[in-house]
């Protein structure tokens, strides 16, 4: 057995081969940090290159085809060929565009959905390219500048259907970006630290995933990452029938394959965020026990790199079945749920959250019941704190469901527009007070 | 932050990049181009937020300022026409007296500037040599206890908790007003936006208030029968 496994230690080989070379200093600081970097852009690139083949393959299942079939066995050497084709195709620059913005914005979106990646945790030890204090900040960070490159796309186009769509880009995004930040924070109150691999080492060692705890994080965060990532059912900025491919209509060739990989990209960075907040990152329990606890390190770090894939992938694979099952939302119906569902959903939670820790808090020590087994770096609950836990976790999804319908009572009615007439929001200078609607309706 | 090394050379590239990215802002004859090159110089002060050890500042300001002020600048920008200057051919300097006043003022604020720097300067060497010491090695044991980055090669410092720990617990109040503003500012610009005219031309308003208006600004009788 111990033999087999030795294959999987490439990476102590690799470093002594590489200490014979450089310092140590720049060999952990420099050298390691550029071949990790350069195995990442590579994964990811070749994973965003297949994710369109699967999607594909599976929309083509979902509709009883076969899908790509003639490149290749089973069409798989079909990405290749795609990529192939459009870098040889003529890269157009419309007429009257904004030439140096035009050319630039594909490659903002790249770089934004790129750079993340240096700060997630796709395994232990040398699956961590880097881990800063502020990782998830970073990442929000980044992300919200994915954004900017739709709109110069859309603007420096000179085209109104491009214009359009990145109006609507700019507006969801904006929109969603909110829900999104807000929605994290519920599980940041068990992990009590920003960087991504505290937040997996906070789940390792209370062997629970947050999802169990936050399965309102997890549903808030993952509809608003579909909507940042302007995916079906909220792929309004690229509405083919009413915008022909919304901001992305000029662009050509390889500058508009730029777009589409970021876009793949973007969605695989939120599934990485997710995988890694709510479903535990690289941890899956028992791993540990018998790789790491018995010497096998560079096995640990394999499975542990298979175990974030598979999440992953699982993931993406939502993203796919979302895209092929649901029609798109209309402008309206896509602003009502960023703002009048997922916000106070995602603000719901935070309260919630707050009061499931200080319930939990109260009751340690309370007729001998021990609820906290500890509470720095993470907060760590013993099986009855745990208990509690996924108890409010799951009353509050039908609280917020309570919470939710009473607020929106009335927020689809037909005859708004009457009911707004009663309430007078101008011209109050004349002394007449704001009358509430009449409570019934016709 | 110490000026040597790598840090010297980042230090330099970034300050460069924020001044000129700041000076084309000014000159750029194109409303979006002035907003990109306020994002460059935004990005390059975020970079040196982080040479300064200050990784939560560079994060919000980069979430805050060019994830999302400056898409609502661009938003605003594209729906707006700024046509008018972009066409005409004159130069960008044509205002004596503006261009006289801001170089006075910019001089007067560098001036301060270095006054200030230098009297800082000064109270940090008059202060006494062993406190700084004492806080130096505080800080350095402090650093030793903060757990460990996955990488190994630094430490994961409790920064982003001292921030909310004192927004929250000692600066709650201010917090508070200034989001109150936020939502005065909110509400005072929705009831800007929304008079008697663009209420009437949606058809959005109470036929009694519509007749009172109508009295008074006989123009909006026509948009009332636009809609019938």
């Amino acid at each position: 057995m111990l033999h087999t496994f030795a294959l999987f230690a490439p990476p102590n080989f690799i470093d002594n081969l590489l200490l014979k070379f450089f310092s140590a200093d720049t060999v952990n600081y420099v050298v390691w940090p550029f071949i990790q970097i350069g195995a990442v852009v590579t994964a990811v690139a070749v994973y965003a290159l297949y994710a369109t083949y699967a999607e594909r393959k599976i929309s083509a299942f979902m509709q009883a085809r076969l899908g790509p079939m003639r490149v290749g066995p089973w069409g798989l050497l079909q990405p290749f060929a795609d990529a192939l084709k459009l870098l040889t195709k003529e890269d157009l620059t419309p007429d009257k565009a904004d030439i140096y913005t035009f050319k630039f914005a594909p490659y903002i979106s790249v770089a934004a959905a790129f750079i993340v990646f240096a700060v997630i945790p796709f395994g232990p030890d040398w699956g961590v390219i880097t881990d800063v204090n502020i990782g998830l900040l970073f990442v929000l960070s980044i992300s919200s500048v994915g954004v900017l490159a739709l709109i110069l796309a859309g603007w420096s186009s000179n085209s109104k259907y491009a214009l359009m769509g990145a109006l609507r880009s700019s507006a969801q995004m904006v929109s969603y970006e909110v829900s999104m930040g807000l929605s994290i924070i519920g599980a940041l109150m068990f992990a009590r630290t920003l960087s991504l691999s505290g937040i997996v080492s906070a789940q390792q060692s209370d062997a629970v995933w947050f999802m169990f705890y936050q399965p309102l994080g997890l549903l808030t965060f993952l509809v608003s990452g579909i909507a940042e990532n302007n995916r079906a059912p909220f792929d309004l900025p690229e509405a083919e029938s009413e915008l022909v491919a919304g901001f992305h209509t000029e662009y050509s060739g390889m500058r508009w394959s730029l777009f589409f990989m970021a876009e793949y990209a973007a969605m695989v960075v939120v599934s990485a965020i997710a995988t890694t907040l709510y479903l535990g990152g690289w941890y899956f329990p028992f791993v540990y026990r018998f790789t790491e606890a018995q010497g096998h390190h560079a096995l640990y770090v394999i499975i542990s790199l298979i175990v974030f894939l598979a999440k992953l992938t699982f993931l993406l694979y939502l993203y796919f079945w979302l895209r092929w099952t649901l029609p798109r939302f209309r402008y309206d119906q896509l602003m009502d749920i960023g703002w009048k569902w997922l916000i106070p959903t995602a603000l719901v939670n935070i309260v919630l959250t707050a009061i499931a820790i200080f319930t939990v808090q109260a009751v340690d020590g309370w007729n001998g019941l021990k609820t906290i087994e500890a509470m720095s770096p993470s907060l760590n609950l013993t099986g009855t704190g745990k208990a509690i836990m996924i108890g409010f976790g799951i009353i509050g999804i039908f609280i917020t469901a309570g919470v939710l319908s009473t607020i929106n009572r009335r927020a689809r009615d037909f005859n708004l527009k009457r009911q707004r007439r009663n309430i007078r929001l101008v011209n109050l200078r004349k002394g007449k007070p704001a009358v509430a609607p009449p409570a019934t309706n016709e | 932050m110490v000026l040597n090394g790598w840090e010297a050379v980042f230090f330099w590239v970034f300050s460069v990049a924020a001044l000129v990215a700041g000076l084309l802002t000014i000159m750029a004859r194109n409303a979006v181009h002035s907003a990109l090159f306020l994002i460059s110089s935004l990005v390059s002060v975020a970079a040196l937020f982080i040479l300064l050890g200050a990784e939560f500042i560079a994060g919000v300001q980069i979430l805050v300022y060019v994830g999302g002020v400056m898409v609502l600048f661009l938003f605003v920008i594209m729906l707006v026409n700024v046509g008018a200057e972009e066409r005409g051919r004159e130069p960008i300097f044509n205002h004596t007296a503006q261009v006289t006043a801001a170089v006075i003022f910019g001089l007067l604020l560098a001036g301060g500037l270095v006054y200030a720097l230098n009297q800082g300067y000064k109270g940090m060497q008059a202060s006494d040599r062993d406190k700084i010491a004492a806080i130096t090695d505080r800080r350095e044991a402090e650093q030793q206890n903060m757990p460990s980055a996955a990488t190994g090669t630094f430490r994961i410092t409790k920064d982003t908790e001292r921030v909310g720990g004192s927004l929250y617990r000692y600066a709650s109040l201010p917090f508070e007003i200034a989001s109150v503003l936020l939502l005065v500012a909110i509400i005072g610009s929705v009831m800007l936006a929304r008079t008697v005219k663009q209420e009437a031309s949606a058809d959005d308003v109470d036929p009694e208030v519509l007749k009172e208006a109508i009295a008074a600004e006989p123009e909006l009788a026509k948009l009332e029968s636009a809609n019938e």
